[in-house]
């Protein structure tokens, strides 16, 4: 098997709401793959489809190779987190667990293994009441982890942690995706997915808008290349000459910023130096992830406007 | 199934749990037994009963042990209601039914599980209220000189143990309905305000001003009868017939609503 979700045309409608339109995902199995897109975007609740917990209007979807309409199918092989870690209050971290070992008929041996992989062994006999948020969101991984998960869904997991609960995060699932697990998570944080994903789905409105590598999304995506004269007067020449080249030129602070492929400088730096040019800097500017995010939106709903 | 049975137990063991869902149940029952013991009238000629009170002759009958708990019957039967709907809506209000359909995704195994674990606890509860109540009317009785002969006789251990099923029947009978707010409503506080609300004062209002018959026929006033072993009103079996139905009704719609909607 080479993937582990594979949905076809999958569409969530709440009453005149379309939240999950048409959507065609693929997640090779084995890498961690992100879920990006912004708040109400559809990310939750394409994964709750996933999970079984809500019923498509329309289409299908399969996980771990079995349909979403027999969750008990494949859930067994299946850890999530879903929004923000719930938990019972008034039962610690170790008894939250056994509620969903039994459940599940898992080990309880698991519960120790879990909390362990967490880092949540010393506070595991601690009320959960007493937990901080990252605590619970470590709490909501260990959950996750409880059957020795083929396929770890995780949703948002980094919300409201702080840098230092984020970047443990990152290392969680990086360490998920090391022992052959493949992993989905989801957030609206771009900068977080860039940093721990190896695949990448973007959603916005309820439609997927891109999926592949991420590599390969910000590749496509033009960078800019910054290139400063020796001398100010020629700024004005540099940036005609690319545009006369085809590429998009501006000024900016002193630096002709040129929105160019990265494979274009030394072109650049060949034809200001025939043209009389010294440049002083040459750098480029790759794009991030957020903005190859807001190019690709931004051009769906250009062509959305376009009819 | 017996998985979400063991699972709800982890939950059941809770101190607050064991503290309201028990202990609550216990102090009612051990006041209600104070109460009907120490308020008895010798003689009943000379100091007429006046509400709430009963004669010595009444309390030394073989039913006279379990007298104060079948009184507050219906209050047991309401701290079923509010355990049960507690139990289900909490899991919604509280993000945590997610969590337990990801790993049972057979919704009606886990409902049925949960339920299970609830009438046990509280068939547990009842039990453990009648014999505390019984142990405090053998202590208190003697004092006032009551005869305690027949409660030890074999009609009064019958008499007890028909009670202790009756006393279980209603409160499962409220639980039910409990349970069946709770999924519907998905919010403990709005679930059990208006189960109460329903059982207490909409069923009162509609037999008081509307439908005087309705003591036969609404769930709440049945399940009480049940408590008492049949009223004059509503004989035992009659009432055990037509709870039967409403439970078989209660429970298709609670399990259609659990399995169909989102979570």
């Amino acid at each position: 098997m080479t993937s582990s979700v594979v949905t076809s045309a999958l569409t969530k409608r709440f009453g005149p709401r379309l939240a999950v339109n048409a959507v065609d995902i693929e997640l090779p199995a084995g890498v961690v793959s992100g879920f990006v897109g912004p708040n109400g975007a559809g990310k939750t609740t394409t994964i709750q489809l996933l999970l079984g917990l809500c019923r498509p209007t329309s289409g299908t979807a399969e996980v771990l190779g079995r349909p979403i309409t027999d969750p008990a199918s494949y859930l067994g092989r299946v850890g999530a987190l879903i929004e923000a870690p719930s938990f019972y209050p008034t039962l610690s971290g170790r008894r939250n667990l056994e509620v969903l070992t039994r459940l599940g008929r898992i080990k309880s041996s698991r519960i120790a293994e879990v909390l362990a992989m967490v880092e949540l062994s010393d506070r595991g006999d601690d009320f959960v009441r007493a937990y901080s948020l990252g605590m619970k969101q470590r709490l909501g991984v260990a959950a996750a982890l409880l059957p020795d998960p083929e396929l770890c869904i995780l949703d948002e997991p980094t919300n409201g942690l702080d840098p230092a609960g984020i970047r443990e995060m990152r290392a969680v699932i990086r360490g998920l995706a090391d022992r052959g697990i493949s992993v989905f998570v989801s957030s609206h944080l771009l900068a977080e997915i860039e940093a721990v994903c190896d695949h990448l789905v973007m959603i916005d409105n309820g439609r997927i808008v891109f999926q592949g590598g991420v590599g390969k999304l910000i590749a496509a995506q033009h960078s800019d290349i910054v290139a400063t004269p020796e001398h100010a007067s020629d700024l004005q020449a540099l940036t005609d000459l690319c545009i006369a080249a085809g590429k998009p030129a501006r000024i900016e602070q002193g630096e002709v910023h040129v929105q160019a492929p990265e494979d274009w400088a030394p072109e650049l730096n060949r034809q200001a130096m025939a043209a009389g040019i010294t440049l002083r800097g040459l750098t480029v500017s790759r794009a991030s992830l957020e903005q190859a995010f807001f190019a690709i939106t931004d051009a769906a709903q250009k062509e959305d406007a376009d009819g | 199934m017996w998985g979400a049975f063991a699972s709800e137990w982890v939950k059941l063991r809770r101190r607050a749990m064991l503290l309201w869902g028990l202990g609550g149940g216990l102090f009612f029952a051990v006041l209600a037994t104070i109460f009907t013991i120490e308020r008895a009238v010798k003689n009943p000629t000379l100091f007429p009963l006046r509400r709430g009170r009963i004669s010595f002759a009444e309390l030394e009958q073989p039913t006279g042990l379990v007298h104060g708990v079948t009184d507050i019957s219906a209050l047991i039967g309401i701290v079923a209601l509010c355990l049960f709907a507690g139990a289900f809506a909490t899991e919604y209000s509280q993000g945590t039914m997610r969590n337990l359909l990801v790993r049972e995704p057979r919704r009606a195994q886990l409902l049925s599980g949960k339920f299970l674990a609830l009438v046990l606890f509280i068939g547990l509860a009842v039990v453990l209220e009648i014999a505390v109540s019984c142990a405090v009317a053998f202590i208190l009785a003697p004092g006032r000189d009551i005869t305690t002969s027949a409660w030890s006789s074999t009609a009064g251990v019958n008499d007890l143990l028909a009670a202790t099923l009756h006393v279980f029947l209603a409160s499962v009978g409220y639980g039910m309905l409990g349970a069946a707010f709770g999924v519907l409503l998905r919010s403990p506080g709005v679930a059990i305000g208006a189960a109460v609300a329903y059982v207490v004062a909409i069923e009162g209002i509609v037999v008081g001003a509307i439908w005087s018959n309705g003591d036969r026929w609404l769930p709440g006033q049945l399940f009480s009868a049940i408590a008492h072993g049949g009223t004059s009103d509503s004989s035992y079996h009659h009432s055990l017939i037509t709870v039967a139905v409403y439970v078989v009704l209660i429970a298709a719609g609670t399990l259609t609503v659990f399995s169909r909607r989102d979570a």
